[in-house]
């Protein structure tokens, strides 16, 4: 009951979050209530577990910092395919126009801690 | 110093990738099995061109979005269970 509450009040505010990468940090700091969603740590533990687990990448290389193209040597379309790793390790789906952005572990742990459906 | 302001994906790297998650997402609905092999055809494919054709040539990119965009519609159809591919391919791109 309390779940079918909190996922229908959650649809409702999806759509103010999906904003533009760069103003998520504005975003995130006026909405401080982030009490029963997942905590950053956990975040970043299952994100770096989805990197580390991709074929192409030297898990001793990953870390929360590492630029998917830069450090850890991946293309474009490996970027596809971490991206679309980490929205089925979070069930979340997330728009071609964000998608895009994330190229690097920071920026894939803060669309996915702001993301209100992210579980 | 210009680089820091100039996006990080053209306008077609963006359609081709939008392209390649469409695929992998397709693939999502399918069995697991089919799932897999249609990721592997599909990557493979994206990863074969991405070296075998000249990043300038616009049209013949052009023309690969739009039949692959083709194909991604052939495959979102529930009827079609999976993919098969051929390996036509390689004598059919012999430089034109």
């Amino acid at each position: 009951m309390a779940l079918a509450l909190r996922s229908s009040i959650l649809c409702h505010i999806r759509v103010p979050i999906s904003l533009n990468l760069p103003r998520l940090t504005a975003v995130r700091s006026m909405s401080s209530s982030h009490d029963d969603h997942l905590d950053k740590k956990e975040v970043v533990d299952r994100v770096l577990e989805v990197i580390k687990s991709f074929p192409k990448v030297d898990p001793s290389k990953v870390t929360p910092d590492v630029h998917f193209q830069k450090d850890l040597g991946l293309d474009s379309l490996d970027s596809v395919e971490i991206v679309m790793a980490l929205e089925e390790e979070f069930k979340l789906e997330i728009p071609d126009k964000e998608a895009d952005k994330i190229d690097s572990c920071p920026l894939a742990i803060e669309y996915i801690h702001n993301h209100p459906m992210s579980s | 110093m210009g680089a820091a302001t100039k996006p990080r994906l053209s306008g077609m790297q963006k359609q081709v990738l939008a392209l390649y998650r469409g695929f992998l997402r397709a693939a999502r609905t399918k069995s697991p099995e089919e799932r897999s092999r249609i990721e592997a055809i599909v990557s493979q494919e994206f990863r074969r061109n991405s070296l075998e054709v000249d990043r300038k040539n616009f049209l013949y990119i052009e023309y690969l979005v739009r039949r692959g965009k083709k194909q991604l519609d052939q495959l979102k159809s529930p009827e079609t269970v999976g993919l098969v591919s051929l390996n036509v391919e390689a004598s059919q791109i012999k430089k034109s």
